[in-house]
Parts: structure tokens; C-alpha cells; sequence
């Protein structure tokens, strides 16, 4: 048997039929698929074994005396619910906090807030968090929609990408290999990366910027595309307002003044400007390298102003493409598994709110819960007495990861439902094995706004159960649900929940997927947004001024260290550390540093380093490469066993809470 | 048709092209008619060359017939028979007990170019299926024999007819003398692994890419599909000595069209054009064949 389902990996959401045993267990892109045409990259070729694992958790198990012990389901629902009701009638619903998944379903995300909610709380967070949650913020106070303004295929008609912050090739591989081809053809591609990146290679004109001056170098671009009298006037009248007050800020940055800030020549700036403005459609695609800094939220709004300054966005071929970097961060998001909002983006402060009180029945809380970046603090300093994770790895995900072992350790219930034994499953008191993706059915968004169908492929191991199911029978135990018999039955309440999915169902979105809005206005999905006006009426030009990273090097922490995925990994390595070729291909920790200051250094390709930052330090071998400048190292993330958020400070972005994983002042020691 | 298929299925367990979702695949077939004619989303390499498996046993397979396979897949496993068949005991225990027959294309596909290596009917096969109309017109191996007592016999001439008008509809590549051409240091290379991802798939798409890789995973050994454009490839040996891209993709093109011509006497290719369709970055191994190395 052969079922067509999505990739487990990133947000590019690449369709993918899988075989079953009998037919040999074989993968093969999704010809038809209006995604991927048929197209894979590595991880999806040889990136499911993990699936297969022998290491799979197969039966729920509690911590008893230190040691795990098997339990039945029963036992382990039972000791989860009583717990979490004491919590709850001793210390108050916010005593408990809920880490949802955006590599599960939209359908699981959406329950686990559901439960949140029921029982009281808006502590519900996951890792979109950590990666596109100035994305949501900022494009939701620009254009009134936190997602891609376009349709992957619609890059074919670009005559031009800016692409700023994202190693597209390796981490969005299909999405990037659509600009390689279009770059042959002989389309204009600029790119802004302290890295070279491969794509950085091809381009007309590569910006090898410092990092965290994302600001100074798009308000200089802005600012040279009003010198040379670039911009749109037209859509600029007719489609926008704050105008004024943006331009007023943008003229205090020529080129000639940023130079010292940014590292990049105004010439370079203003043939960056020349080819955006005025070589139109313009795509721009952005993704990490825009977020994960204290400024994420005013770099997604600056990236913003560029789009709306040069009246790229509504046209096939232009807009703004924040790549997800995990297979259903887009539908996690929307689903409303953020602290500040309810499903569909409703601030939970809102009156809209009340919607959902009779939806589910229940009176409902209207303040901000806490940040996935803020809850393990709370559990250190007692006000989070239990924390429900499903589907991520905090301990080496989080940043200052000491807080986090404290955190867990002073909690009174810390469950993890997962697929292996990750670090943080082995310092829960309760764990729940969960089916993987090609073990259930339910829906993925993907990074372009479409919502496609996910089919079981396989059979879980043991006692395995699709996530959708555990959080079911939680939530009939602590939050009073009547339960639902399937995913397609949620599916149903979603449509009901948020109006931009009131048109999908399990039918019509399949085989190919429908792009939200899908509602009876746009029976058929909706490709590109924003056509002929905003949902907030008009596009708001926010005047955005430059400040500096939180942190810089001194005498002391002479390097710049960037943090990020590398083509082979997935986050924390649960899957792809787990899946022969892919770990095979990237074994283990490094990082990559420049010839210059190897040499000045002393340091010897492959050697181990030691890696200090002012809040850690960690062991990793040196990987001497031209695609880092000097003055900066890249360290991937992936490694549990060289935890590189050990380094990363605990400064976040005020606005959407976001850490600066790009940004951090270290020394390299021998 | 429909009988030879009742009788096939009583001694093998069939399998055949079905299309879902608008793709031609392979999965269990119980009748003749459910089987698609259309050319296969992939080559069936997994028939015999599982994906993923455990080599610390071997257990005895069943018998299986595999319908609707086109010719350059399936000459993609008389090649690989002739690097590993009684090498490779997973491969030579599902080799010896797997049928395939194999439906004749009647028209040329898009990109493809079988003609450069012979055409679409082959001289080894165990069952060769070409519709004429309503008619099959059979090519059968003597193992299979048995299974066509009953149907009249004609000679070759028209197969030969077929694949003279066959042959004459698609421009055939000038791959004669292409093992002398292909040039090392040729630019070609470098371009490719200028837009390279190394996703895998020309090798995984391949019909007569047989590679793998082997690893631990408790108490199992476990064998993977591999690609040579990997870095890491063969690096449970000596690892792999081609360091750069463009050298693994040339190593491709050499193994193709140099290496196994000169060892077996014929090109490792059946110009299925899959890795070309499969390729995300447009990399035509067409132009390996057709790139004029002698300006360089």
C-alpha cells in the first residue's frame, strides 16, 4: 500500500508518498503536488528511518524512586490527572503551563490549547516562539496576516528575490531550489547573510552584513531606493498609510552612515535598492536571520516597509515569504498555541474571545499567559508547579539551559509525551510514548498557507498512541471535554473556531491542499494575499530605528557567534539523529570558523575547541571554512551532547519574546 | 492477459502499476485490469532492494510477479545483475524469485531517450508485454514458458517492426565513443555542484543505482539506500576520497559512462531521464552526453 501524506521536516511541507512494508518502504515526491512537483531533498529521501528506530518508545512510563517503570495507559492517566488537579485546586490554573508541538498536527495543537484554556489558563506556548513569533506580531500589526503573502509557485513569476536571513538550500531545500533555477535562467538574486551561503554564492549581489544590523542595512536600502526616487507611489497613496513619520526615520540612514554599523558598502546598497525597487516582481524571503534577535519583531516590520515602500506585495511574484522552519509552525500558530492569543490570532484580552466561551462553554481567561521562553524561569522562582510537554526538547532548545534544569527539578509534575527518550523525556516523572506523523492522520500547514491532509502510513510501536488521542483522554480527565472519537472531528471544530479555515475539510483539501483564507468568499483557498486591500484596510508603514544587538564583543568575547540548523539536522535531533544517512552525514557537534581567525587562534581543522560565552561555555571541534567572515563563528544546534544554548543569553525581544540565538559574544579556547 | 495474470497469481503474489492520486505506483493487484499502463512514478527498485532492512537475517522471500514495469527500469536490473547478482544474497534471493513483466511503451516518453541505449524492447526480460489495440503480443523467457502452452507462437518480426518505428521517433544521443570523450577537468562539473543540494535523488531514482549504507540500531544491522553525491558516502570504510561536489557528481558520470563501460562493455544507463525529472535544480545528465568536451 502507498499513501500520500507531507514530510515530516520542514515548513515547506514537500508532499511525499510513502510505501508500507509490503511495497517496500519506499518515499517518492508527490508529482502532482502543487508544492514540490514531485521534488525532495535528503531529508526527505532518507530522513524517515527514525520511524523504524528500535529506540522508539513503545509504553507509558513514571519515575518511580529515579527509575522509569512501565505503566499502563491507565495508570499513567491517572497519576497525570490527579496530579494536575491538585496543582490546579492547590496553587490556581497558572500554577500549570502547556508546551505544545509545531511538528504535530494542527488538529493536536489545537486540542492541547483547548485544554489550557478549559481548565484556566493561557500558559500554552510552543517553539514557534523561538522562531517566527515576530512574524506573526509584526505582519499581523503591518498587513493584518502573520503569514506568506504568496504561493511557493509564485516565485516563478519573480524577477527578483531578496533573500535576507534564510540559507534557503538547506533548510527550505525546495523553495531554495526554485530561486537556483530561476537564478540560471538569469533572474536578479540578493542576498543578505553574514554566511556564504550557497545561494549567497550564486548571487548578483551578496550583503555579507554584520549580524543583528538587519535594520540599519534594510532602512540604508530604503533609504537609497527615496534617493533615487524608487519607490511606488502609486500603491504607496493608494494602499498604505504612516508614510510620513516612516520616511522621516528612513532619511537618517545613508548608506555612507551605516557603512560603520553594517559592514557593507553604499554602493552595494544602492545596487541592492536598484534591483529590489525597480527589477519588480520582487519576492522577498526571510527566516531566522530576521527573527531570533531583540529585535525581531522591528526586523520583520522593517522587511515590511520594504515591501510596501516598493508596492511589492499583492502582485504574483512579489510579497513577504517568512520560510517555517518546522513542518507546522504555521498551523501550531494559528491554532493559537501562542500565550497572547486564542485561535485564528484573537488576543486573549479581546472581546472576541466570548466566541470561544460558547463554542466550548466554558468562561474563559483573558490574560497573557507566559512565553515558552519565560515558563521554565517561573517553575525555578515556584509559580509553575507542573509543565505538559508534547514534542519538543527544551533542555536543548531553550537558551541558558541551567534555568531549565532548575526549573524542572523544582516542579511537581513535568510530563513529556514523545516519540524517543529525549533529554528532557528522561527528566520527566511521566512519559507517554506518541505516534510520529506517518503513524496518524491529520493536517499540516505548510509555510505558504496551505493546509494539507497528513495519512497514516504505519502502525505505531507497542503502545504508542497519536498524540491527538493522549491529549484526549487528558482532556476528558482534567478539562471536562466530551471527547472526540477522531482528528476529522476536530478538524470540524477548527472550521467552527477560526474563519480562515471555515471552508477545509478533510475532503476538499485533499490531495493537493487549500491555501487560507478558505472560507465561502474563497470556496477554493486563497494563493496570494493582501490583491486589492489588507484586512486591516490599509498597510501600516511603522518607522523602525536601528538598535544594536544585545550583546557585542569585547577585549574579553572577541567573536560574534550565529547559531542555526545545518542542511542534515532538525532542531534537537530527536528524528534526524536517529536516521542513519542524515546522521552519518553530520555525526556530531562543530563549529565553523574562519581560516583568519583560525590561524590567529592557533586553531587546527577538527581540533576541540572550547566555546565561552558570558553565560556558558561548551566542547565542540573546530570546522575551518570560508562561509563565516572573520570575526564570526556559526554553531549549529542540534547536538544534545554539546548543548549550544547553554551560550545563548536570556535577553528577549519585548515584544514578542523571542531570544537572540544570532547574536552572541564568545571566545574560542584551545 | 487477463488469464496469464489468474494463472501468474496462483503461484506468485502479484503486484502491479495503479495510479492513486493521479501517480503511477506499485502496490498488491488482485486482476488485470486494475493494472495501469502508464509509465511508473518511479523505477520498482525496492521489489529487490529494500529501502531499509535489517542484513542480520535473511529470511526466505516470496514469490512475486511484478506487472506493468516499463523496459528501462526494468534493464536497469540486468545491469545491476551483473555487479552483484550472487554477491548480494538479498538481492540474489529476491532476484531469482521475483517475475517482472514488463509493458512495452508504445510512444516515446517526455525527456526520455531509451533509443541511445537500444529501445524499449529488451533481449533479456521474463515476460515482455507489447499491446497492439486489443492484442498483447508476449516475448517470453523459458522459465516462464509454461504459462503460454496454450497460445499460438509467431516470430520476432514484429517486435523487430515495432522497434524499428519505435527507434525512428525519438533523436537517439550520440553516446558512441562517450568513455573517450568526457573530459576530468571539464567546467561541467564544477556548474552542477554550483547548484547541487545533494538531495540523492538521481541516485535514488535510478534503476541501476544499487548502493547502500549499513548501520547499528540496537540489537539490529540495518542497510540504507545511499547516494555517492553524499559526503559521507562509504565512510564506513575509508571514507569517501572525493571531498568536493563537483568530484562525487563527476564520479557519477564516469561510473555511468567511463567505469562501467570499460569493466562490463556497456553504459550504465538506461535513459529513463528519472534523475533528470527528479533533479530539483534542472541538472540533465543528457547534457553529460551531449556537452561538446572538446573546446574545453
Amino acid at each position: 500500500m502507498s499513501v500520500l501524506t507531507v514530510c515530516p521536516y520542514c515548513g515547506t511541507g514537500c508532499q511525499i508518498i510513502v510505501n508500507d512494508s509490503d511495497t517496500g518502504e519506499r518515499v517518492t515526491g508527490y508529482s502532482k503536488s502543487p508544492v514540490n512537483s514531485g521534488k525532495l531533498c535528503i531529508k526527505g529521501y532518507s530522513g524517515l528511518s527514525y520511524n523504524f528506530s528500535k529506540q522508539r518508545l513503545k509504553y507509558p512510563q513514571i519515575k518511580r524512586n529515579g527509575e522509569f517503570v512501565r505503566v499502563t495507559w491507565e495508570e499513567a492517566f491517572g497519576e497525570v490527572s490527579t496530579k494536575l488537579l491538585g496543582i490546579i485546586k492547590r496553587y490556581g490554573p497558572d500554577a500549570v503551563a502547556f508546551q505544545s508541538s509545531a511538528k504535530c498536527t494542527n488538529e493536536e495543537n489545537y486540542l492541547m490549547q483547548k485544554i489550557a484554556r478549559l481548565v484556566g489558563t493561557n500558559n500554552i506556548d510552543h517553539c514557534a516562539r523561538s522562531c517566527h513569533s515576530p512574524t506573526a506580531l509584526g505582519l499581523i500589526t503591518t498587513l493584518g496576516a502573520g503569514a506568506a503573502t504568496g504561493s511557493i509557485r509564485s516565485l516563478e513569476d519573480s524577477k527578483t528575490y531578496f533573500v535576507i536571513g534564510s540559507n534557503t538550500t538547506e533548510q527550505h531545500p525546495i523553495i531554495g531550489t526554485e530561486i537556483v533555477k530561476e537564478r540560471k535562467k538569469g533572474k536578479n538574486l540578493v542576498v543578505a547573510d553574514p554566511r556564504k551561503t550557497q545561494l549567497a554564492e550564486l548571487a548578483t549581489l551578496h550583503l555579507q552584513f554584520n549580524p543583528g544590523t538587519d535594520v540599519a542595512l534594510l532602512n540604508s536600502i530604503m533609504y537609497s531606493i527615496l534617493e533615487e526616487q524608487l519607490q511606488d507611489e502609486n500603491f504607496i497613496e493608494s494602499r498604505t498609510q504612516g508614510y510620513t513619520d516612516f520616511k522621516t526615520e528612513v532619511e537618517k540612514y545613508a548608506p555612507e552612515v551605516t557603512e560603520g554599523i553594517t559592514g557593507i558598502d553604499p554602493q552595494d546598497i544602492r545596487e541592492a535598492a536598484r534591483l529590489i525597487a525597480s527589477e519588480r516582481p520582487t519576492a522577498i524571503l526571510y527566516a531566522m536571520g530576521i527573527t531570533q534577535h531583540i529585535h525581531g519583531t522591528e526586523n520583520v516590520m522593517s522587511v515590511s516597509n520594504l515591501a510596501l515602500l516598493t508596492g511589492n506585495i499583492g502582485v504574483r511574484g512579489s510579497g513577504i515569504f517568512p520560510l517555517r522552519g518546522q513542518n507546522n509552525v504555521q498551523g501550531s500558530s494559528d491554532m493559537g498555541d501562542l500565550s497572547e492569543w486564542y485561535p485564528g490570532y484573537v488576543p486573549v484580552d479581546s472581546p472576541r474571545v466570548k466566541k470561544f466561551e460558547e463554542l466550548w462553554q466554558k468562561t474563559l481567561p483573558k490574560t497573557k499567559g507566559l512565553a515558552l521562553s519565560e515558563m521554565f524561569d517561573a517553575a525555578a522562582d515556584g509559580r509553575i508547579k507542573a509543565i505538559y510537554v508534547m514534542g519538543e526538547n527544551p533542555l536543548v532548545t531553550e537558551t541558558a539551559i541551567s534555568d531549565v534544569e532548575k526549573g524542572i527539578e523544582n516542579l511537581e509534575l513535568f510530563v513529556v509525551q514523545d516519540i524517543f527518550m529525549t533529554l528532557t523525556a528522561g527528566a520527566a516523572d511521566v512519559v507517554l510514548p506518541a505516534a510520529t506523523s506517518l503513524e496518524k492522520e491529520g493536517t499540516f500547514t505548510n509555510t505558504e498557507r496551505r493546509i494539507q491532509k497528513v495519512n497514516k502510513v504505519f502502525d505505531p510501536p507497542g503502545e504508542a498512541k497519536p498524540d491527538w488521542w493522549i491529549l484526549n483522554e487528558i482532556g476528558k480527565r482534567v478539562a471536562g471535554i466530551r471527547g472526540y472519537v477522531s482528528p476529522r472531528m476536530i478538524f470540524e471544530e477548527i472550521g467552527n473556531a477560526i474563519p480562515s479555515y471555515s471552508g477545509a475539510s478533510y475532503d476538499n483539501i485533499y490531495p493537493t491542499g487549500k491555501q487560507w483564507p478558505i472560507n465561502s468568499d474563497e470556496p477554493d483557498g486563497t494563493e496570494i494575499l493582501h490583491t486589492k486591500s489588507f484586512p486591516i484596510g490599509r498597510g501600516k508603514f511603522i518607522p523602525v530605528s536601528y538598535g544594536p544587538p544585545a550583546e557585542s564583543v569585547d577585549e574579553k568575547y572577541d567573536l560574534i557567534m550565529t547559531t542555526g540548523r545545518n542542511y542534515f539536522h532538525y532542531h534537537s535531533g530527536t528524528m534526524s539523529r536517529r536516521t542513519d544517512i542524515l546522521n552519518r552525514e553530520s555525526p556530531g557537534p562543530y563549529a565553523e570558523i574562519s581560516p583568519e581567525d583560525a590561524k590567529r587562534l592557533g586553531v587546527r581543522n577538527s581540533q576541540y575547541i572550547t566555546i565561552e560565552s558570558r553565560h556558558g561555555s561548551i566542547k565542540t571541534q573546530a570546522r575551518i571554512t570560508n562561509r563565516v567572515p572573520a570575526g564570526i563563528i556559526f554553531v549549529p544546534f542540534h547536538f544534545d551532547e554539546s548543548r549550544v544554548n547553554r551560550l545563548v543569553g536570556k535577553k528577549l525581544d519585548p515584544l514578542s519574546k523571542i531570544p537572540e540565538f544570532k547574536v552572541v559574544a564568545v571566545r574560542v579556547l584551545t | 492477459m487477463k488469464e496469464v495474470f489468474a494463472a501468474i497469481s496462483k503461484d506468485f503474489e502479484t503486484f502491479g502499476t495503479i495510479e492513486k492520486e493521479g501517480e503511477v505506483i506499485f502496490d498488491k493487484v488482485n486482476d488485470f485490469e486494475h493494472i495501469s499502463e502508464k509509465r511508473s512514478r518511479y523505477a520498482p527498485k525496492e521489489f529487490l532492494i529494500k529501502r531499509n532492512e535489517n542484513v542480520l537475517l535473511l529470511e526466505e522471500q516470496t514469490r512475486r510477479a511484478v506487472f506493468g514495469v516499463k523496459s528501462c527500469d526494468l534493464k536497469g536490473f540486468y545491469q545491476m545483475d551483473k555487479q552483484i547478482l550472487g554477491k548480494d544474497p538479498f538481492y540474489t534471493e529476491r532476484r531469482e524469485k521475483t517475475l517482472f513483466v514488463n509493458f512495452v511503451c508504445n510512444e516515446p516518453c517526455d525527456g526520455g531517450f531509451c533509443t541511445s541505449f537500444g529501445g524499449p524492447i529488451l533481449d533479456q526480460y521474463d515476460l515482455q508485454v507489447l499491446r497492439d489495440g486489443k492484442d498483447y503480443h508476449i516475448m517470453v523467457s523459458d522459465k516462464f514458458k509454461e504459462y503460454f502452452n496454450d497460445y499460438r507462437e509467431e516470430g520476432d518480426s514484429f517486435f523487430s517492426r515495432f522497434s524499428e518505428s519505435f527507434n525512428s521517433k525519438m533523436d537517439v544521443l550520440p553516446v558512441d565513443g562517450l568513455e573517450g570523450r568526457m573530459k576530468w577537468n571539464s567546467g561541467l562539473w564544477k556548474e552542477f555542484a554550483s547548484r547541487c543540494i545533494s538531495c540523492g535523488a538521481c541516485n535514488f531514482s535510478c534503476p541501476t543505482c544499487y548502493c547502500f549504507d549499513l548501520y547499528d540500531d540496537e540489537n539490529e544491522r540495518k542497510r540504507e539506500w545511499d547516494s555517492c553525491i553524499l559526503s559521507g558516502f562509504t565512510s564506513s570504510s575509508a571514507g569517501n576520497v572525493r571531498k568536493d561536489l563537483d568530484e562525487r557528481l563527476r564520479q557519477r558520470f564516469y561510473h555511468k559512462y567511463v567505469y562501467f563501460k570499460k569493466s562490463k562493455g556497456e553504459y550504465l544507463c538506461t535513459g529513463c531521464n528519472r534523475c533528470v525529472e527528479d533533479c530539483p535544480v534542472g541538472i540533465d545528465i543528457k547534457e553529460v552526453i551531449t556537452h561538446d568536451y572538446s573546446i574545453e
